[in-house]
């Protein structure tokens, strides 16, 4: 039987009103989703000039550590997020990325650049491996077997020998491409790059533009529609003719293939990995970040990943006292924002005017349809 | 009635949960073009079967055959696609997406776009979402659904989430309109709006079954009626046969023996 029937268009119940389609939108940056572009735009050139403001090695290091936060946390709101799969494991896959071009590039000879390609299809087959048989269960259940998946990956890393036992696996090398090694540094107009701290965190920032921008439109077409769906109710989205499965199959793949990426780049950021690095509380900080920022809302997730990642460093002049501190300002916001900081149904939440206009179409929608006068013609 | 090709024919149709037999050798059939209501008194099997025909539940035995094909297999998804759609007794939209996006999800199979589209946002993907943005706002428009298509289902009264269930039910593009109780919680404005609006449905060439308890709507508007009791059938034919069965009277008020017991 094919996985989806295609019906010619002649076979199509066509509306009977059908008007010409609506021309496109042109780009306006007063609206709303077009401010939200030129917001974007703006945030990224500010983090593009950070290093030219201040070089300092500790800024930098831990902006990129925030940067591959912001990674595995865009890659768990498919997940979480779009799909609405709890997934405690997420980490599972960041390993997995980071240990497969970790061996390819030490034991197997390979450059960083063409360990990229092996390591989207080995994160391929892992979630399909773990999401084939955990994604025909549901809720409760889907988080616990994730939460186990996640340990067997990080025992398994533990214990075998070609991935380093407990010490792990050192001296990944950095990326070179045609002969130029990132090590070696870079000089552009009399400023000079190091390799190490700087060049990584634009690497991050351009990948993480990337994952911003694809997963967001992702989101917007008829695969983030289907997630949604699937979200919202199952069973709703099977009588849509959306196979759930094979679409949450889909959600799982695409979180597994970023947490990889963001995995090799961590690996190659540190040159080194242990299974350490892998444990349920990363799962945990990462899931907190998406639901702190907002479910299925990209700029709230950027938002919850720094926050998550760069707050304890803040507070890090209380000493002992930071991650109570931490956990505090956690409980603080989830009482006053349950939705996440910046709520996925909201384009800008603190914007006054825009309360107003939606609490307006909200009542216009509902005069109409509530005097029954409306219906069919 | 004979001439009309055969759509969806179940056959000894039977569904178990443990001891209670919910559906029991039901045969029915749906022809093209036809609006059939299934009534029946409370328990009698009428959601059961329709979740069977969809593919919900899987039937302990019997056969379904839809367009000559057996789907006593099938995912729900794939019968959807096969042509055959259904609403839910409770409402159930997708309610955190916009009305206009719950019902261009109905479009899922029938549009022709990859992943690869969206993620590059190539020609195919502004045409395919712009086509499909104008079916959805369209089904919105022929089921008489006035208001602000980008709000949030929540937002609606009861009877204007009815309707966007029934448009994004049409926009699966269906041949078979399984409606499961449209009726309930709507006034009476609201159930003259669904009658037309469902004999509209009709006109397009889709076939619909109806549950309901409606009696005025069922008489009014179905070309049959097909009487459930304790999971089979025991009755089928035109409204004026139906109200005249004594096996029906007897179903729905009880017979004289038992009164005398």
């Amino acid at each position: 039987m094919p996985l989806v029937l295609k019906k010619s268009s002649s076979e199509l119940l066509v509306p009977p009103n059908r008007h010409q389609m609506p021309p496109p939108a042109p780009f306006r940056w007063r609206s709303e989703k077009g401010a939200l572009n030129v917001l974007g735009i703006a945030v990224f050139i500010l983090a593009l000039a950070v290093p030219f403001i201040t070089a300092s090695p500790y800024v930098i290091s831990i902006l990129t550590a925030g940067l591959i936060y912001v990674m595995l946390a865009l890659g768990l709101n498919v997940v979480v997020g779009y799909a609405g799969l709890l997934d405690l494991g997420y980490v599972a896959f960041f390993a997995v990325g980071a240990y497969t071009s970790g061996i390819l590039t030490t034991t197997f000879g390979f450059s960083m650049l063409e360990a990229v390609p092996v390591t989207i299809v080995v994160c391929i087959v892992a979630g399909i491996i773990i999401g084939g048989p955990t994604l025909r269960l549901r809720s409760d259940y889907l988080a616990i077997v994730t939460l186990g998946f996640g340990e067997i990956i990080r025992l398994t890393a533990r214990n075998l020998e070609i991935t380093g036992g407990a010490t792990g696996i050192s001296g990944i090398p950095s990326w070179s491409f045609f002969g130029w090694d990132m090590a070696d540094g870079l000089v552009i107009a009399g400023i000079e790059f190091n390799g190490k701290i700087l060049l990584y965190y634009f690497v991050a920032l351009v990948v993480g533009l990337v994952g911003v921008g694809g997963i967001s439109r992702l989101s917007r077409g008829k695969m983030g529609r289907a997630w949604k769906a699937v979200r919202d109710d199952e069973d709703a989205a099977e009588a849509m003719g959306i196979n759930t499965y094979f679409t949450k199959i889909t959600a799982y793949i695409i979180g597994a293939v970023w947490a990889g990426l963001a995995g090799q780049l961590m690996g190659t950021y540190l040159s080194a990995i242990s299974p350490t690095s892998f444990t349920f509380l990363y799962s945990a900080l990462i899931l907190m970040a998406v639901v702190l920022g907002g479910m299925g809302s990209t700029p709230g997730v950027i938002i919850g990943a720094l926050f998550v990642s760069l707050a304890p460093e803040f507070l890090r002049e209380f000493a002992e006292w930071r991650y109570v501190l931490f956990g505090v300002l956690l409980v603080v916001t989830m009482i006053f924002r349950p939705q996440g900081i910046w709520p996925a149904n909201a384009v800008f939440p603190w914007s006054p005017a825009l309360a107003a206009r939606r609490a307006r179409r909200a009542k216009a929608t509902e005069a109409p349809e509530g005097s029954a006068a409306g219906g069919p013609a | 009635m004979s001439t009309r090709n055969t759509l969806l024919e179940v056959k000894d149709l039977h569904l178990q949960f443990g001891g209670v037999k919910a559906v029991d050798g039901l045969t029915m059939s749906v022809h093209e073009n036809e609006i059939v209501s299934v009534i029946g008194p409370n328990g009698a099997g009428k959601t059961s079967a329709f979740n069977c025909i969809s593919g919900f539940y899987r039937p302990t035995g019997g056969c379904i055959t839809f367009m000559g094909k057996s789907i006593m297999r099938a995912r729900p998804s794939r019968i959807t696609q096969m042509g055959m759609a259904r609403t839910f007794q409770n409402l159930r939209l997708f309610a955190d997406m916009s009305i206009v996006d719950n019902v261009k999800t109905a479009a899922h199979a029938t549009m022709s776009q990859s992943w690869y589209d969206a993620f590059l946002h190539t020609p195919r993907f502004r045409r395919t979402e712009r086509a499909c943005e104008a079916d959805a706002l369209a089904w919105l428009d022929f089921v008489g659904f006035s208001g602000d298509p980008e709000a949030f289902v929540g937002q609606l009264p009861y009877g204007g989430q009815r309707k966007v269930e029934i448009a994004r039910a049409l926009a699966t593009s269906p041949k078979v309109l399984l409606l499961d109780e449209p009726a309930a919680g709507l006034n009476h404005t609201e159930t003259q709006h669904l009658m037309a609006l469902i004999r509209q449905i009709r006109d397009l060439g889709v076939s619909i079954v109806l549950i309901e308890h409606d009696m005025g709507l069922v008489m009014d508007i179905s070309e049959r009626i097909i009487v459930l009791n304790y999971g089979r059938e025991i009755a089928d034919g035109t409204p004026e046969e139906t109200r005249n069965n004594p096996q029906v009277i007897e179903a729905y008020l009880g017979s004289d023996e038992e009164d005398a017991q």
